[in-house]
């Protein structure tokens, strides 16, 4: 399944210099890759934050 | 063995002559009695046994010996319990810290128990019906010890043994001990009522602080906040409301839940109060507990509300083997709290409880434990052979909290709760001393005792950030110039850059190419860059003081089995005389500085270099070896009902 998004020019435009600066394939291989990072960003959040809730539960983390 | 020939360091009993030999090839003895009294400090041990303050672990060490016992690597209670279970080194059953990581993704697991989501959900009006449920596994790997006497109809109650959450499959009698979670998944979120507006605003950890609004028929009403319930779209929490009439003149509440009355007095505990929590109206419930602490009536009303503890006699998830016997032990004794480490820590460090609430809460669980070690007691004595085990928390729990109230350079001394509660860990030690007796009372005093711990204490008073470490000589890469506790290494590590970090209480890491997703160091150069590391960490010092903050870095490929040891930190941390990993570190976040002051009544620990805090042996018979390693009891439990030590036990019999 693909879906469309539009772009503004001022955001195109810095696309593609990460593009060219990180050597990405395609705009598509950019968003993919950029939405990874961020839903890995929020698991390893939502993680730690379960973590250090267990861990207080243990007394070893205040 | 007498006190004075106590052995007061490793190295001088290491060279001491070894004792009688009274190993024989059929079963030494039908019944056998093991005290697991978590945290003893051999060193504590000895100088109040010199005092006369212990006369029963005093007659049980002279009638065979009291001796310092070898930790584990870590010595922490997950992984020392667990040599205790698997008669072997941390190697064989895969559980080096509180917490692992997840190569792949480098966040931090709860390494005692992972927890399986259900299969797919059906949709069903508003409720989501999993096709399959969820699980909770134990990660701990290989036998317990407790499997082989099985294999030869020998009976063993197993009573709380840390890392033994959810229980190994077994027909003997076993409940589960440290590791067990709330009804929430947590190990422990208490709930406090305030009408202290700015005690209300506190954003802490592991705590719902609420605020009391006492309306003019002086009613207060409340909720008490139970697990999500993933059965419905919004898994929003399942709510248990409560009203609370408060009669300030004859300082006692009335609390209305679920039909019940519950009468408390100021300063008093209830009882525990079970309650259900609905996920689907009148055909699925989960049954928890809680106890309610009416802490302050007047001018300032303060109500504590316990975590929700699984109710032993319907738990939610498997806390005993047989599933019945939790059912068993609370319609015998009543109910008991069910959390791993029942004794609320996190709300003395909170400033929820003042120290004298965290001493009333603790004498509580322990007068609780007391009760349920007479029923099994009488149960022991009622049969003809078998092993009973028995693990108290209190000891551990309490010298966590109250170790700075005995230590004038501890940065929380404070001299004036010293003057009121200096007493209390001597007190304690008395205290545990007393159930010895009555034990030895109560059983044939041809029966082997043993009294044992899994680490001794030391004090807690600076943290260190080895993350923060490892950034500043380079190891560590970031993609920010921000070195604070904001700073994560989920976040804002530089991977590909990044050599080493730290996560959990005693690990360090390498970023190995191959093992890490985003791996830097090459097989080639792994050992060169251990021992680097390993070099410079054990010449680190604090600026404060000069002294040292690590007094040996161990490598782990040389200090365990192979068989799960991809599990293991690469270097653990054995921290010398006074340090520990401070807590952001622990989690994978920086601080400004490296080292700095530990201000908070957690002031004593034990997740150093074990050869700082070894562990406690006090036994009615005599053994082989001077110091003992905790690998060796499981083999010395075995040999005693005539079973040779099995092959996966790396620790060898004592007797």
């Amino acid at each position: 399944m693909s879906s469309k998004i539009k772009l503004s020019k001022e955001a195109n435009q810095k696309a593609d210099e990460i593009i060219a600066f990180h050597g990405y394939s395609s705009l598509e291989e950019l968003v993919e890759d950029l939405i990874n990072k961020e839903y890995e960003k929020i698991k390893s959040g939502d993680n730690k934050e379960e973590l250090a809730n267990k861990l207080s539960g243990l007394g070893y983390i205040s | 063995m007498k006190r004075r020939d106590f052995i007061t360091s490793t190295a001088a009993a290491l060279v001491a002559s070894p004792l009688m030999n009274f190993a024989k090839d059929k079963p030494l003895a039908k019944k056998m009695l093991v005290l697991g009294f978590d945290g003893m400090d051999p060193g504590i041990v000895n100088r109040l046994m010199g005092q006369g303050q212990l006369p029963n672990m005093q007659r049980l060490g002279e009638q065979g010996v009291f001796t310092m016992m070898r930790s584990t690597c870590p010595p922490q209670s997950p992984v020392a319990w667990g040599s205790f279970i698997s008669g072997a080194d941390p190697g064989v059953f895969g559980i080096f810290d509180f917490l692992h990581r997840d190569p792949e993704t480098y966040i931090p697991l709860f390494s005692q128990s992972e927890t399986l989501p259900s299969g797919m959900l059906v949709n069903l009006g508003h409720y989501r019906i999993p096709l399959k449920p969820g699980k909770v596994v134990l990660k701990r790997e290989g036998r317990a010890f407790w499997d082989y006497m099985q294999d030869r109809d020998i009976e063993a109650t197993i009573f709380k043994v840390p890392t033994n959450y959810p229980p190994s499959e077994s027909s003997q009698r076993t409940l589960a001990g440290m590791g067990t979670p709330d009804i929430q998944g947590t190990y422990g979120i208490y709930s406090l009522y305030t009408s202290d507006e700015n005690e209300s605003q506190q954003d802490i950890s592991a705590a719902n602080i609420y605020y009391a609004y006492i309306d003019e028929n002086n009613v207060m009403e409340g909720q008490i906040e139970g697990p999500k319930n993933n059965l419905v779209k919004d898994g929003e929490a399942i709510i248990v409301p409560f009203k609370v009439y408060v009669d300030n003149l004859h300082k006692t509440t009335r609390i209305d839940i679920q039909g019940k009355e519950i009468l408390i007095a100021e300063k008093e505990y209830s009882d525990w109060v079970e309650l259900e929590f609905s996920l689907i109206s009148h055909l699925a419930n989960i049954s928890g507990m809680v106890k309610f602490y009416l802490m302050e009536m007047g001018e300032r009303f303060r109500l504590y509300i316990s975590p929700i503890h699984l109710n032993p006699r319907n738990p939610a998830v498997p806390i005993s083997t047989p599933v019945s016997y939790s059912k068993e032990l609370a319609n015998k004794t009543g109910l008991f709290h069910t959390i791993g480490l029942p004794a609320d820590t996190k709300a003395l460090s909170n400033g929820t409880f003042s120290m004298e609430n965290f001493i009333t809460q603790s004498l509580s669980v322990f007068q609780e434990s007391c009760r349920l070690f007479d029923y099994e007691l009488q149960h022991f004595s009622s049969r003809q052979q078998g092993l009973l085990f028995f693990y108290f928390s209190s000891l551990d729990q309490g010298q966590h909290m109250f170790w700075a109230l005995n230590d004038k350079e501890h940065p929380y001394y404070h001299a004036e709760e010293s003057r009121k509660f200096g007493y209390i860990i001597d007190e304690m030690y008395r205290k545990f001393d007393r159930v010895l007796g009555k034990a030895l009372k109560s059983i044939d005093p041809g029966i082997p005792v043993l009294v044992m711990s899994d680490h001794g204490f030391g004090p807690f008073r600076r943290s260190v950030n080895v993350n923060t470490w490892l950034v500043k000589e380079g190891y560590l890469k970031l993609s920010t110039n921000e070195i604070n506790e904001e700073v994560s290494i989920l976040e804002y590590a530089d991977w590909p850059a990044s050599k080493a970090y730290a996560l959990g209480l005693n690990g360090l890491y390498l970023n190995l190419k191959g093992r890490e997703k985003e791996g830097r160091v090459s097989t080639v150069e792994r050992r060169k860059l251990l021992e680097e590391i390993k070099g410079k960490l054990e010449t680190l010092s604090d600026p404060k003081n000069g002294q040292k903050v690590i007094s040996c870095a161990y490598i782990s490929e040389d200090n365990f089995s192979k068989n799960f040891l991809q599990r293991a930190p690469d270097i653990i941390l054995g921290f010398d005389r006074g340090y520990r990993i401070s807590d952001e570190s622990a989690l994978g976040s920086l601080s400004k500085e490296i080292v700095s002051d530990n201000l908070n009544w957690w002031s004593g620990d034990h997740c150093v270099d074990p050869k700082k805090v070894p562990a406690s042996f006090i036994a009615n018979f005599k053994i082989q070896k001077p110091v003992p390693d905790m690998q060796d009891v499981a083999p010395t439990i075995l040999k005693y009902f005539g079973i040779a030590t099995p092959a996966q036990m790396t620790g060898k019999t004592l007797i």
